[in-house]
């Protein structure tokens, strides 16, 4: 702990006061709270970001290099599928270039007739057996016998009555014969073909095929009825018939080449799926079908070039018709790509092979062959139940003409290459995987790094929380004790800054309490003393008041008492035969010094009416001396008004020096003698009602000063002469009715008074009075009424 | 020097004596302390000297007698000129400041 200085240490707070009471609620907590959420987010804002960048990174890499792999795959597809289409090509071409030559062979010998009389004559002579042909009775044809290189058929209607080949039959049977020479050396070179054939034209269709094969024989067992028909109606209906447009020029070739192939079909002879292709020859002067060279290819041939297309793990390829019939595929890809085969058995011709897309259990497919396009598609086939996608490329190969029962067209085969797409993005995924990996390794490495910043962050706050949160926790233990009234607690002084100051305050203040509390039962006695010594002076104060208040009680009372006595009694006020007079007083709470008066000696009235300045007893003897004095000076006989008040106001001033009466009092006299009446004196103003109502205000201003003011008032005395008639009325009033007071401390005025007198002055003296007063008393309401109010009517009867 | 409660404020200002608010106090005694500060004003100083009721709404007939007083007392000091500034918006200055210029024929009214 620092040094404790000049702080006097009785009990020193360690820092680790505790704070149990409220471990949430404490200030660490709250700085804990503070500083560590500030670091907890900024750490997930910027581990955030980055983790944010790092799968930004990795998605757009593993977008790049899944483009550029996949541009590498399908380029390979399509170069694979260019190639592959290549070699069936060449495959097609070759079958074409020997079909080429075995047809030249045969244009040759019928271009020179001679010469083929020559070659088919020298052939008869060394080789009998390609040309003699025995009738079989079973089957009703001719054919030579087994061992030839060639077997040569001429069927019933080619023969005459003893059964013999009809002589331009037999001269065809011996020109044919050259196929002997050249077929068996095409079939052993070039590509492998099955067979190679000449089929005469329409008018003696014999069939000299190579290499020998009982071939009559096997179309009476898989055509039956073929030796009954013409050959070529029978198996190829309408081909026969295109060819002689092509050479008349009614009809042209549907593709510029005079091969002309064949659907699949299962060939006669051998029982196989064969692809026949023709060439036709054509009489000397081309005018005219002159029969026709062909070679048969099995579909194995091209079905193993298609087949052999091995493109991943499991990829393969097709060969398909336009129509969308498959004539090569491996029996995996024929599953894959769900085809269904069926033989077609019925009908005229050679027997076709339905095994088309258009019947693929797999809808992607069927609609493939609706619309077979070129270029790279992407389809979901159902394998197994599960949907898997695949990548397909259709390759259209050169067209050809296409004999089908009934015409010729053009058609193209096109080849398909099929392969599942997780093989040929296998190494994309491969790729894509690695990225991922490396990404998740990255996020991982970041978490952990986060959560290592975190720990240390969060130890770092606590130690440092504990330093920092440590005063202000002492502060705080410490101000409960002395809420517990230790008071002898001092807090231990650890650093110089704000907290270390409060610290040094908090000890002062607790000492300065300690201080108080150990002398506080001093500090009470001594109170209690100074209190005691207050008390007693209070009360000799308070008796002294006491006795005041009674005093001035005493004099209040006997003031309003003079107040009283000094006014005149009812039957003075009724006393005169032409006057009659109401009077009205009411004395406010501390009484003013208000005067009236009625005088009468020897018929003459004199009415006086007045306001002594301020209240009391004093108010109330200077009223009396006033009362006292004027009446002396009426009994007097002193008849002039002005010599009345000058002597009147001469005995008063010198009584109020003597008697050291600090006041003065308004005073004015109406003097009446039975005819005139004459006023003199200050006092209000005088308001004289005439009989039709018209109002007279006479100012007595000039007609006096107030009485006890000045030792001589000669000079300012006068008289005013007023003619009374009968019904005018005179009210006289004192400042405490013009200057009474409403709620909002408006004076009541003499316009209103003028007023009410004006309303009321038909009515009797008393009435007046009365009405003025109620309308007085309802104007001040229950506002204070601060002076004495009086009033005098007068009624001339 | 001021003297004031809630309901009124007299204060000097050099030579000018002021006057404000509703003065209705109970009698000499309770004016003894304005007539104090009024009479010093009177005494202090030499030529004019100015009464200002120009702000007094109300004054009470003890507060007239007080008036008087101090006219009587200005009345004595040949070297003094009283002025008093009065206003006939309130009934009870025309009333009775006149009164004054009776008891004290230099003094010099201004009733407004």
């Amino acid at each position: 702990m620092a040094d404790l200085g000049g702080i006097r240490a009785e009990t020193v707070l360690m820092t680790n006061t505790p704070t149990s009471s409220r471990p949430w609620g404490s200030f660490r907590a709250k700085f804990i709270l503070v500083v560590g959420g500030a670091v907890l987010i900024d750490l997930l804002i910027s581990g955030g970001l980055a983790l944010w960048n790092v799968q930004r990174l990795s998605r757009d890499a593993a977008e790049e290099v899944g483009h550029g792999l996949e541009q590498a795959s399908q380029d390979y597809i399509r170069t694979y599928a260019n190639s592959t289409a290549a070699q069936v090509s060449l495959l097609l071409g070759q079958v074409n270039n020997d079909v080429g030559v075995l047809a030249d062979v045969l244009q040759e010998q019928i271009d020179s007739p001679q010469r083929q009389a020559d070659i088919g004559s020298a052939i008869s002579g060394t080789s009998p057996d390609s040309v003699r042909l025995s009738f079989n009775p079973a089957g009703k044809w001719a054919q030579n016998a087994p061992g030839a290189p060639s077997v040569v058929s001429a069927w019933g209607y080619l023969l005459d009555k003893d059964h013999s080949p009809r002589p331009d039959v037999q001269a065809e049977i011996q020109a044919s014969s050259i196929l002997d020479l050249v077929a068996p050396s095409l079939l052993k070179s070039g590509s492998s073909k099955l067979q190679m054939y000449f089929i005469g034209p329409k008018e003696r269709p014999i069939f000299r095929t190579a290499p020998y094969t009982d071939q009559a024989q096997t179309f009476d067992r898989l055509y039956p009825g073929h030796n009954d028909a013409n050959f070529w109606d029978f198996f190829f209906p309408g081909l026969y018939e295109s060819w002689q447009s092509w050479a008349t020029g009614a009809g042209s070739q549907p593709v510029p080449d005079d091969i002309t192939q064949t659907a699949p079909y299962t060939d006669a002879i051998t029982g196989k799926q064969i692809v026949s292709f023709f060439h036709p020859l054509w009489s000397a002067d081309r005018k005219t079908v002159a029969g026709t060279a062909g070679a048969d290819i099995t579909l194995d041939q091209l079905a193993e070039t298609v087949e052999n297309v091995k493109v991943a793990e499991s990829g393969f390829g097709f060969l398909a018709m336009s129509d969308g019939n498959v004539i090569a595929i491996s029996k995996d890809g024929e599953k894959t790509i769900g085809l269904r085969s069926a033989s077609d058995t019925k009908g005229t011709g050679v027997t076709g092979l339905e095994r088309s897309l258009k019947g693929s259990s797999q809808p992607a497919i069927a609609e493939l062959a609706n619309n077979p396009g070129t270029g790279i598609r992407h389809l979901l086939l159902d394998q197994n139940g599960e949907t898997v996608p695949f990548m397909v490329i259709m390759k259209e190969l050169p067209p050809v003409n296409l004999w089908q029962p009934g015409l010729v067209r053009k058609d193209a085969m096109s080849l398909g290459i099929v392969v599942p797409e997780r093989e040929i993005y296998a190494s994309l995924f491969a790729a894509q995987a690695k990225i991922s990996d490396a990404t998740n390794r990255i996020v991982l490495y970041q978490i952990l790094a986060i959560l290592l910043s975190l720990t240390i962050v969060t130890m770092a706050v606590l130690a440092v929380s504990k330093r920092i949160t440590g005063g202000i926790s002492a502060l705080a233990g410490a101000a409960r004790r002395i809420q517990a009234q230790d008071y002898s607690v001092r807090v231990a002084v650890a650093s110089r800054d704000e907290v270390g100051e409060a610290s040094e305050a908090f000890n002062r203040m607790a000492e300065q309490i300690s201080y108080h509390t150990e002398n506080l039962e001093q500090l009470v006695e001594e109170r209690t003393a100074e209190i005691e010594d207050a008390k007693e002076e209070i009360s000799i104060l308070n008796a002294q008041l006491e006795r005041e208040n009674r005093r001035l009680g005493t004099e209040l009372a006997v003031a309003e008492r003079i107040q009283m006595m000094v006014l005149p009694l009812a039957s003075e006020l009724s006393s005169s035969k032409d006057l009659e007079i109401a009077a009205y007083m009411s004395a406010a709470d501390e009484v003013g010094g208000d005067y009236y008066d009625v005088l009468e000696a020897d018929g003459r009235f004199k009415i006086g009416i007045g306001d002594v300045t301020g209240h009391g007893l004093e108010s109330g003897v200077l009223m009396l001396m006033v009362q006292s004095v004027a009446r002396a000076l009426q009994e007097a006989g002193t008849t002039d008004p002005v010599k009345f008040l000058i002597d009147l106001n001469s005995a008063l001033f010198k009584n109020i020096v003597r008697t050291r009466i600090d006041k003065h009092l308004t005073l004015a006299f109406l003097d009446y003698d039975g005819n005139d009446m004459f006023i003199s004196g200050q006092h209000e103003e005088v308001i004289i009602v005439r009989a039709n109502g018209a109002l007279e205000r006479i100012e007595t201003m000039d007609l006096g000063l107030p009485i006890g003011l000045e030792s001589d008032i000669s000079s300012f005395v006068n008289t005013r002469k007023i003619t009374l008639e009968k019904d005018d009325i005179i009210v006289l009033h004192t400042d405490g009715v013009t200057e009474a007071e409403n709620a909002e401390g408006e004076l009541f005025g003499i316009e209103r008074l003028c007023e009410e007198a004006v309303r009321l002055h038909e009515q009797s003296a008393d009435h007046i009075a009365t009405g003025i007063i109620d309308k007085l008393m309802a104007y001040i309401g229950s506002h204070k009424i601060h002076d004495d109010i009086t009033l005098l009517v007068l009624r001339h009867r | 020097m001021e003297i004031r409660d809630e309901n009124f404020r007299i204060w000097a200002e050099n030579e000018c004596v002021y006057f404000d608010g509703v003065l209705r106090l109970a009698g000499p005694d309770a004016y003894a302390p304005i007539y104090s500060l009024a009479a010093a004003a009177l005494h202090e100083n030499n030529g004019r000297v100015i009464f200002d009721l120009t702000g007094l709404e109300f004054l009470n007939s003890s507060g007239i007698n007080l008036l008087a007083k101090l006219t009587i007392e200005a009345r004595k000091q040949s070297d003094v000129q009283l002025v008093i500034r009065g206003t006939a918006q309130y009934p009870w200055q025309s009333k009775s400041l006149p009164n004054l210029k009776k008891l004290f024929p230099q003094l010099d009214l201004q009733l407004a």
